[in-house]
């Protein structure tokens, strides 16, 4: 976890993120018009270029893989801050970048206790890569030591 | 002095504005068209778009519009043949119909009902998406929003146009034949000569033109006009409103230039 005094500090280490790096962020918003499913599986259909129905595929084991495979159908303004900020990690992993960056996660997963909500997804089974998260200074208490 | 000063200083800010619109309009455009040339553009998931573009333009309101194109086709004829018929012209009531409704009133009033149901809508939603950072968030992912968005929209408005356009003026001949000959076969002949004498190849290229260049305008305007959409929420009725006026300039432009060049 990287903290950060005030907004101008986090906003000047976000911008000096690589193109290598997946970032989940209140920033990054889904596509409102479209489900959880097919923002997911966008990912392999515009850059790896896979079929519509591999790309789906993908997507939903992407959704299982993070024990939320019913929000599948949902569009944006339908689902809870969390299972937003699910279809947003989902679409992070599936762009397999080496980093992934979960940016001020507070402000997105407002109806949970978010650390151990964020530790729990990173715990599951099938999740690999480094996640980091940004967040400010004065939220440090609410994680682990 | 400073009253007169301050009119050309706003004179000029405008057709400065007029032009930079205008040139981020067809910069726009020229870059669509060389994404569209571009063999990597037509994979299967441009191609799905596409498709759903048309079915949500044309298909979707079909019956809505036939019905439309039917109720104004049928009074258009039978006020033309009154008329005729009181001037003792009835002899060019079948070339004045096919004139005024085919190549003029269908095709013009196709697309106002296009910008009117699709254009807004689509100004309204890249208007939208480029306020709530829909649009970086699919830079971010390196999903093309020109090849995913709008690419599609622009081929969905020109087919949807074209092809609308073309179903009312075959419904409106129909009408036509049966206002004026009624449910026989007496004057097929007479009828299909004056419509192979109007239609030749210079009018058919200009009416798929003029019907092609209406289906740009309303989808090129209003997409151009949502990205101009500064990111404040309260900016998105004006974007419309602002978008909306352009294509209904730009359609009657279209149609002033066609009626000139055929007519004058």
């Amino acid at each position: 976890m990287t903290v950060f005094a005030d907004r101008d500090a986090l906003l000047a280490a976000v911008e000096t993120l690589s193109d290598d790096v997946a970032r989940v962020a209140i920033d990054l918003p889904l596509r409102a018009n479209l489900s959880a499913l097919d923002n997911v599986a966008l990912i392999p259909l515009y850059q790896r270029h896979f079929d519509a129905t591999e790309s789906t595929r993908q997507a939903q084991a992407m959704l299982d893989a993070l024990g939320h495979a019913d929000i599948a159908p949902l569009r944006d303004p339908d689902m809870t801050p969390a299972q937003r900020f699910i279809a947003q990690l989902a679409r992070a992993l599936m762009l397999k970048r080496p980093r992934l960056v979960i940016d001020r996660p507070g402000a997105m997963l407002y109806d949970v206790s978010y650390p151990d909500f964020i530790r729990g997804l990173a715990a599951r089974p099938e999740m690999t890569g480094t996640w980091e998260i940004y967040d400010f200074s004065w939220n440090q208490a609410l994680y682990p030591q | 002095m400073n009253f007169l000063a301050a009119s050309i200083e706003s004179l000029g800010a405008k057709v400065t504005g007029w032009f930079t619109v205008g040139y981020g309009m067809f910069a726009f455009l020229g870059r669509a068209l060389v994404l569209l040339l571009d063999r990597a553009t037509w994979n299967r998931a441009t191609f799905d778009v596409v498709i759903k573009q048309v079915y949500f333009t044309a298909v979707q309101i079909l019956h809505v519009f036939l019905g439309y194109a039917l109720v104004i086709s049928w009074l258009m004829i039978s006020i033309i043949l009154s008329t005729a018929r009181d001037f003792g012209l009835t002899e060019f009531a079948t070339e004045m119909t096919i004139r005024v409704l085919v190549l003029e009133l269908l095709p013009f009033l196709t697309a106002l009902f296009i910008a009117l149901r699709s254009g807004s809508a689509i100004n309204t939603e890249v208007a939208l998406m480029r306020v709530n950072n829909e649009l970086d968030a699919l830079a971010h992912c390196k999903v093309p929003p020109m090849q995913f968005e709008f690419l599609p929209r622009l081929i969905g408005g020109v087919v949807s146009v074209v092809a609308l356009a073309s179903l009312a003026g075959l419904l409106a001949l129909l009408l036509a034949y049966l206002s004026i000959y009624g449910l026989t076969m007496a004057g097929f002949e007479a009828f299909t000569r004056t419509v192979a004498k109007i239609f030749d190849f210079r009018i058919m290229a200009g009416l798929a033109v003029k019907c092609a260049l209406f289906g740009l305008a309303v989808t090129l305007i209003p997409v151009t006009a949502g990205l101009e959409t500064p990111k404040k929420l309260f900016m998105v009725p004006v974007s419309v409103l602002r978008g909306m006026m352009r294509v209904f300039f730009a359609i009657v432009a279209i149609e002033v230039l066609s009626l000139a060049l055929k007519y004058i």
